[in-house]
């Protein structure tokens, strides 16, 4: 069997995006692993069996990170959706467009420290709402700029064709403008889990480290010097985002094809 | 088209949750910059500003931090351009077009740890040359990791950018018909690498540029890279501003918030030039 240059490129491709997967498996599998030894001295399901035990820290994160992503999915996507639709339409178009890019692309954690006056003023902070409330004021723009470019004239003319056959606003909505819109819903729902889920500085400085993500885990056991675990809490972090992006693919795809 | 209701309920909705967050945050930054309000205040001064300029490490956090962002995305650019030219069927059908979305799914944080591990001094690869007999004691591997020269920050970086920017140029590829203009190129008689140089990367790279700007601006004000991997001199913007606002040293805070109202005008500049490089989408 010859390898050609193109051949090893692809494999070189596909190694870097394995192999991070396997090491951090393989570290939240592992312990006992002293310098310089290649690989770990004992290979255990330990770290991951104690997932399942009552209380585990690492297990709370996990639950606090999936109920946060999922409030903050939520709402973004059907505020975006509703909001961007307006927008879309209006006679400032461009200008609405600019302020929902601003607050998207300013660095979340330096945005925290800006706003924690206020959330310390509201009683946000150290909280859950605090949290879903901070990565709103991130996802909800991010949503706005997603669907801003699905509200074209096609659509337009949809819903004007549903008006002129006598049906409502309400109906055209729910008939045909929803059906028309679920897949960039569901991949909207996707990205904006995602931004939840990936977030560490903005929910480290609201969170105030009373509110354990799975992030904030990651980091607390790094400071601990607690490799199995952060490894552990790294895999778990991945997970989701690796079944999403999946879906999202082939939901992408299906729409192509 | 929509009642009066749903108009104003929806610019509410962009101005509650968007814009006046923003303002609030920045006016107060601003404030406490210029010693109005506070713990600290003092009544209005340029006192803290002064401080900014005259200190030398503020500038130079936001070379750095620009640095990493330029280096890093003219590797990435650079790299997924190869890819995505010589490989982008595979990413249609086939193992790669799955594969390629493995490292989209790290979080920042997990990035940052996994490549503290990998290039650290007792990391994976120093085991490896320790075992090779490259090295011969933990000492004799390089730094890559809290290094002067950011390649850990650089490295990682590039792992969570490349796959975004080979899935946008293999896209733009086949919407752009990239394929048919090399085609082209080569029965008016120019070889491959020309075509790719003078016609394929040009096109690439101005269809793309809003988003090189809007990738410069995430990778220049990032947080967790640089806290894990990063050192404490030079540091990046975001984990002096932090470091500044979070830390004990009171004295620190309105500096903190003069960073934090700087590293804002510096964005907002890159996104007027970003939307100016692109006249009317403003899609991602």
């Amino acid at each position: 069997m010859t390898f050609k240059p193109a051949h090893i490129s692809r494999m070189a491709i596909a190694l870097g995006c394995i192999l991070p997967v396997v090491l951090l498996f393989g570290i939240s599998l592992s312990q006992n692993w002293a310098f310089p030894k290649l690989l770990p001295q004992q290979f255990t399901a330990a770290n991951w069996s104690a997932l399942f035990t009552k209380g585990n820290s690492i297990t709370t994160g996990l639950f606090t990170s999936l109920i946060i992503a999922l409030l903050v999915a939520s709402l973004a996507t059907a505020s975006g959706f509703f909001t961007s639709q307006v927008i879309a339409y209006h006679r400032f178009r461009r200008q609405l467009i600019v302020l929902a890019y601003l607050p998207f692309v300013i660095s979340p954690v330096i945005f925290a420290v800006c706003l924690k006056f206020y959330f310390i003023r509201m009683n946000l902070v150290g909280n859950i709402m605090g949290i879903v409330l901070a990565q709103l004021i991130i996802a909800f723009p991010y949503s706005i700029i997603f669907f801003v470019g699905f509200w074209n004239q096609r659509i337009k003319q949809y819903q004007m064709a549903v008006n002129t056959l006598g049906g409502s606003n309400g109906y055209a909505f729910s008939k045909v403008i929803v059906p028309l819109s679920r897949p960039m819903l569901l991949v909207c729902f996707f990205q904006c889990f995602l931004i939840s889920w990936f977030e560490y500085g903005l929910t480290s400085i609201i969170g105030y480290g009373k509110v354990q993500t799975l992030t904030i885990k990651v980091f607390d056991f790094l400071t601990e010097a607690n490799l199995y675990y952060a490894a552990l809490s790294c895999c778990l972090l991945i997970i989701p985002p690796v079944i999403l992006l999946w879906l999202n693919k082939r939901i992408i795809f299906r729409r192509i094809e | 088209m929509f009642s009066k209701t749903a108009n104003r309920l929806a610019i509410f909705l962009l101005f509650a949750l968007a814009v006046l967050p923003l303002l609030a945050g920045i006016g107060y930054a601003l404030l406490y910059s210029l010693g109005v309000t506070g713990a600290l205040k003092t009544g209005f001064t340029f006192e803290h500003w002064k401080k900014l300029f005259t200190e030398n490490n503020v500038l130079a956090s936001f070379l750095y931090s620009a640095a990493i962002a330029a280096v890093s995305l003219l590797v990435s650019v650079s790299v997924s351009l190869w890819i995505a030219l010589t490989n982008h069927q595979r990413f249609r059908k086939g193992a790669l077009s799955y594969l390629i979305y493995l490292p989209l799914a790290f979080p920042g944080i997990v990035a940052a740890f996994f490549f503290f591990q990998f290039l650290s001094k007792s990391g994976i690869l120093s085991r490896l040359f320790f075992q090779l007999h490259i090295t011969h004691s933990i000492d004799g591997f390089p730094d890559l990791t809290n290094d002067r020269y950011g390649i850990g920050m650089i490295v990682t970086h590039c792992f969570l950018s490349i796959p975004f920017f080979v899935l946008l140029f293999v896209n733009f590829i086949n919407t752009e018909r990239i394929t048919a203009y090399l085609q082209l190129s080569a029965t008016l008689g120019a070889g491959s690498r020309k075509s790719a140089f003078r016609v394929a990367i040009p096109m690439l790279l101005r269809k793309s540029l809003p988003n090189i700007i809007l990738y410069f601006i995430f990778m220049f004000g990032a947080y967790e890279i640089p806290v894990l991997l990063g050192r404490s001199n030079p540091e990046t913007v975001s984990v002096m501003a932090v470091r500044k606002l979070q830390k004990f040293n009171l004295l620190d805070i309105p500096q903190g918030y003069a960073i934090a109202i700087l590293y804002t005008v510096v964005v907002f500049s890159l996104i007027v030039l970003m939307l100016k490089s692109r006249k009317i989408a403003y899609d991602l």
